[in-house]
């Protein structure tokens, strides 16, 4: 559990998006102590990635604001606010296919050189040690996640369980404050999430950071995370510890639907 | 580890100096070797290779659709023609050839003249403005493509070859060399825009020569494979293979995009350069569409993003039409491409019988057929187009991702994979002690 006197780094309130008369997210507001692994979870069209797309710059915000360890993000460009320490996997893998693996990892090494044309053309010293600087740099995050090994195949050529994982390595790279992890475990195997949790787990603990995780596996959000926000058609229905998520009656109502009035059923038969 | 002092300053230096090597090579050796023709076939090609690798810049590493690149060849072209033919006027007070023997396209033996002329001097410049002015105009239509994709984009570079084709053509009549003497009396402003209009820029001194050509095919191929291989470069393939995951990695694609569009334009501007004072004449009526389409096809035959994908698909689209006016045996050419394919399979002892057979029936097709021609005094110099035309549909069906693909032409004889055994050998012995 983290302490309540740990500083909050990330807060957001108030934010809300409509896509025409469609209220894709409501009113959101988070609380993101530093260090802490914070779950994000809702049915599906609940409006889970679509916070991620505000927080990360992809949509803009209509209301609300967001503050990184006091700075505000809202009207930023994705880029920027990758900039400002926030960096993201997709729900739906969006490596770079034709790059290798390692050219993946190194692209997003980029956001924290400096590059001029004339060095790059000229290879001038600086340009080499930084590139040598940011290769060395792939490899250690790749063997984190023991990638290392594939570092020169194709990304697109990859297994999908190695893609997702990819994806965290390259979020990585960026070296974000809060890495936001959408669906991580999808399409993984028991075994594949098991590994995978300890690998989260791990990369929060050495790399102090903090992490916002969408998760529709539930096992998996109830292990690991301190808290959890509940979504459903755009409205926060619940915050708390996991232990008070599972027994919170709308959460409940949400996935798997209301108990029926006898009235109704009567009604029906 | 820091690089020592030397050994950076020899990096930085060794494309500029491997450049002029292969430019004296072609202009000294190969050029005079292979006659007037050949060698005027060659400089083409080697401005073909320049344009086609500084389009692979956009088109193929930022993936954005330009179709407007020989209008960055024409505002590149005209820009370094005015500087050579009025600032000969204005400098020496005559538009002619002042150039050492390295512009001399003429006959070698009888020219006496330095080594270096002044009107080289003048002609290095003019090709760098002609580039500065080719990259100002694609930073001006860089900016829109912020906010276009696809085809949209493709329909704005289009637009503007055809808006610079259109105001050149707009231009007043240029000052005829021997009417030199009264360059002087016309006002500057006005001067650089005398660029003759609708009948072209004509009678300009000639300077382009192969080694002049070969010099920038150089250093093209150097340094933007170099831009490929770093992290600009991958900035640049990371907008291709998805805008929205590159932004999310912290690329600024907006800067990207223009720079690629700046950098692409300067090296097309050169190119154009190259063009203009090597037949003497510039013309924005030849500069149109069809010639952005021909550099395009390069691109797309060569595989978008191969730098030397791009270079080979020059140099074959250059050099097929003129093989086609009397086409020699085939069978030769066949079969120096099967040994090739014979050592390179045996070096990487991994045999593919099916790409040989394969090669073996093409070249034996080919022969048949150009045997069956010249035996019943068929013309295929009539077919040449068609042939060419029926070429080119035929790759796109049967290899659509061009020549090599994304990749470069090492790749596919093993070097790379060579290396990287060598890797991960050290690697292994590095972790065994």
């Amino acid at each position: 559990m983290v302490a309540a006197t740990a500083s909050i780094l990330m807060e957001v309130s108030g934010l809300s998006i409509a896509f025409g008369g469609l209220k894709a997210v409501q009113n959101f507001s988070l609380r993101m102590p530093k260090g802490c692994l914070y779950g994000l979870i809702g049915p599906n069209g609940a409006g889970k990635t679509t916070v991620f797309n505000l927080l990360t710059g992809v949509y803009q915000a209509q209301t609300g604001e967001m503050l990184l360890d006091g700075r505000r993000l809202n009207g930023l460009k994705p880029h920027q606010i990758a900039a400002a320490g926030l960096s993201r996997t997709f729900q739906n893998i969006r490596l770079f296919g034709e790059l290798s693996v390692i050219d993946n990892v190194k692209l997003a090494c980029h956001l924290r050189g400096r590059h001029t044309l004339p060095g790059t053309l000229l290879r001038s010293p600086y340009y080499v040690g930084q590139e040598r600087a940011m290769a060395a740099r792939a490899r250690e995050l790749l063997a984190i996640f023991n990638l290392d090994d594939r570092e020169d195949e194709q990304a697109k050529n990859l297994p999908y369980g190695d893609q997702r994982r990819l994806e965290i390595v390259r979020a990585m790279a960026t070296e974000p404050k809060i890495l936001l992890l959408d669906e991580p475990a999808a399409g993984m195997n028991p075994q594949e999430k098991k590994v995978l949790a300890d690998s989260i787990e791990r990369i929060r603990r050495d790399f102090g950071l903090t992490i916002l995780l969408i998760e529709h596996d539930m096992g998996l959000v109830m292990d690991i995370c301190e808290q959890i926000t509940v979504l459903d058609y755009g409205v926060t229905i619940a915050v708390g510890p996991p232990h008070e998520i599972q027994n919170n009656p709308k959460v409940i109502e949400a996935y798997l639907g209301a108990p029926m009035d006898p009235k109704e059923l009567h009604r029906i038969s | 580890m820091k690089p020592s002092l030397g050994a950076s300053a020899l990096q930085a230096v060794w494309p500029l100096a491997a450049s002029i090597l292969i430019g004296l090579i072609m202009f000294k050796l190969i050029g005079p070797w292979s006659g007037g023709f050949a060698s005027k076939v060659m400089l083409v090609a080697g401005i073909n290779i320049v344009l086609a690798v500084s389009l692979t810049i956009v088109n193929g590493f930022t993936g954005q659709f330009s179709m407007g690149h020989a209008g960055f060849m024409a505002v590149g072209g005209y820009a370094a023609a005015m500087i050579v033919y009025y600032g000969s006027m204005r400098l020496w007070g005559s538009a002619d050839f002042a150039g050492g023997v390295l512009s001399n396209a003429g006959d070698q033996v009888s020219f006496t003249g330095p080594f270096i002329g002044k009107g080289d001097w003048l002609f290095i410049v003019a090709c760098l403005v002609g580039g500065v002015f080719a990259a100002i105009a694609g930073y001006i239509v860089g900016l829109p493509s912020l906010r276009l994709r696809g085809d949209y984009l493709a329909i704005v570079t289009l637009g503007f070859g055809e808006i610079v084709r259109v105001l050149l053509q707009g231009t007043p009549d240029q000052i005829q060399p021997w009417k030199a003497a009264t360059a002087k009396d016309v006002p500057l402003y006005k001067l650089p825009l005398m660029l003759g209009g609708p009948k072209g820029f004509n009678l300009l001194p000639i300077y382009t020569t192969l080694f002049w050509v070969y010099l920038a095919v150089g250093l093209t191929l150097i340094l933007v494979y170099r831009l490929k291989a770093s992290s600009s470069g991958r900035a640049f393939l990371s907008i291709r293979e998805d805008e929205v995951a590159a932004q999310a990695m912290g690329v600024d694609i907006t800067r990207y995009k223009v720079r690629a569009f700046v950098l692409s334009s300067f090296i097309a501007g050169v190119a154009g350069a190259l063009y203009g004072l090597d037949i003497g004449a510039i013309s924005a009526t030849e500069l149109g569409f069809q010639k952005s389409f021909d550099i395009i096809i390069m691109v797309v035959l060569g595989g978008m993003g191969s730098i030397s994908g791009a270079t080979l698909a020059a140099i074959i689209l250059t050099i097929l039409p003129e093989l086609l006016r009397d086409p020699p045996p085939v069978w030769p050419a066949g079969a120096f491409v099967l040994l090739v394919m014979v050592i390179v399979q045996a070096v990487r002892k991994r045999w593919n019988i099916k790409s040989l057979v394969v090669m073996a029936i093409v070249t034996a097709v080919l022969e048949a057929a150009r045997q069956y021609c010249v035996s019943k005094g068929i013309n295929i110099a009539e077919y040449r187009l068609v042939i060419y035309a029926l070429m080119l549909i035929l790759m796109m069906i049967l290899r659509p991702e061009g020549l090599f693909g994304v990749n470069e032409i090492w790749d596919y004889l093993g070097l790379r994979s060579k290396k990287l055994a060598k890797r991960v050998r050290r690697s292994q012995k590095g972790a065994a002690a």
